[in-house]
């Protein structure tokens, strides 16, 4: 019997406890387990130039992410999909409010790439009740450009977030943002500019995009769920989202399309995010990451 | 293996007045911290002093026992060293009537 490389290598993974769970493209770009700390995951900070004052109180709300093992106060750490640690990114107590946490590289080669992580999210647990629709919801994002030498020169960034409750009600839907906001200077040294990407509007179904996810029985019991975003470089457009057992058909989807910035080229950032529906702090945890592409 | 370390900004140019304190930040990994607060602009009157606090749950709060003067002029820095926290950080502060503070505030935490 001969094995061809891609079997081997499928073959390895599959035997790896800690890949076997993930289904990479041949090439993993990263594999980030929160139980070697934070792999590069910080906080995404607004732009400003000259004072902290021209940042966008958007981006000025954000605080740094952290490493939890998902304590409680009614039974202790809950602890991670594997190990003890999760990434934590928290909210402020405050309705609508937002924390973005960011992963920058650029890429290598284009062709298609594979987001896929587990996550679970809950409120601050400061009340004696479930609480399921205090988070309103998760998401994730990546920020594009093309490379410098291309013919297509296009910022590109795709948005998708899990609205979990709005305004009380217990949503549950999938939905992607296309709208671009507006671009506005930051300074007077004409070199920095800022758009609120994540601005609260905007914010489009996905066909079939309605999910019921497991949410414990309290409001500190938690279950990890697997979330998987194929995206092809090449055409910059997505090709596959699936969380847990379902797969959603993005042919309606379609990406912020930006045109490209002077000092973006190859850039390929991550991010993940979570809104608060109430005066509570959400948090969402990532246990781990795979990115991985076909190249 | 080194040590795992990591510098956090918890509160970025928020004017401090009253009952003030930083958003709970979990570091359970850590085995030792160092706070600094910068001010990021001259102080309104005395700010001051912080307090470190721990808490068990990052919800019900109780004073650590470091506490240390506020900055006052723009770019000055304060600073506390902490150890044996267990999991959750905050400083707090209440600042006397009529005095506000800019503040950047950092936690340099480490295994």
């Amino acid at each position: 019997m001969t094995l061809d490389r891609h079997e081997i290598a499928s073959a390895l993974r599959l035997a790896d406890p800690a890949l076997s769970r993930f289904d990479p493209l041949p090439r993993i770009i990263a594999f980030d387990d929160f139980d070697r700390g934070f792999c590069g995951w910080t906080q995404l900070v607004g732009n400003y130039e000259d004072t902290l004052d021209a940042m966008h109180p958007g981006y000025a709300q954000h605080s740094q992410a952290m490493l939890s093992t998902l304590p409680t106060w009614d039974f202790g750490s809950h602890g991670g999909f594997d190990g003890s640690y999760a990434l934590k990114i928290a909210t402020r107590p405050q309705a609508g409010a937002r924390n973005v946490s960011i992963k920058r590289l650029t890429f290598r080669r284009r062709g298609p790439i594979r987001l896929e992580f587990y996550f679970t999210f809950k409120p601050e647990a400061n009340e004696l009740r479930l609480s399921e629709t205090d988070v309103r919801s998760i998401g994730f994002l990546y920020d594009l450009q093309t490379g410098d030498q291309d013919g297509d020169a296009w910022r590109i960034m795709p948005h998708l977030r899990f609205l979990n409750a709005l305004d009380g009600a217990h949503v549950q839907k999938w939905q992607f943002k296309r709208r671009n906001e507006p671009f506005a200077a930051v300074g007077a040294g004409n070199k920095t500019v800022t758009h609120y990407h994540l601005a609260p509007e905007g914010w489009e179904d996905i066909a079939g995009g309605g999910q019921r996810l497991c949410y414990n029985e309290i409001p500190t019991k938690v279950n990890w769920h697997y979330c998987r975003f194929d995206f092809d470089l090449v055409t910059m457009q997505a090709t596959g989202l699936a969380c847990n057992d379902r797969e959603f058909d993005l042919s309606g989807f379609d990406s912020m399309r930006i045109p490209a910035m002077r000092n973006l080229w190859c850039m390929l950032n991550l991010a993940f995010f979570v809104e608060t529906d109430t005066d509570k702090r959400a948090s969402l945890f990532i246990d781990s990451v795979c990115l991985s592409g076909d190249f | 293996m080194l040590r795992e370390s990591q510098a956090a900004v918890v509160a970025r140019n928020e004017e401090w007045r009253g009952a003030s304190a930083t958003e709970p930040y979990e570091a359970g990994w850590a085995s030792e911290a160092v706070v600094f607060v910068r001010a990021l602009k001259d102080a309104v009157g005395a700010p001051g002093r912080a307090r470190v606090e721990l808490s068990p749950d990052g919800m019900h709060w109780v004073a650590e026992g470091s506490a240390f003067d506020l900055p006052v002029r723009a770019g000055e820095v304060t600073f506390a060293r902490v150890a044996h926290f267990g999991t959750w950080l905050r400083i707090a502060a209440d600042l006397p009537e009529g005095a506000a503070l800019t503040v950047l505030v950092t936690w340099h935490l480490k295994a």
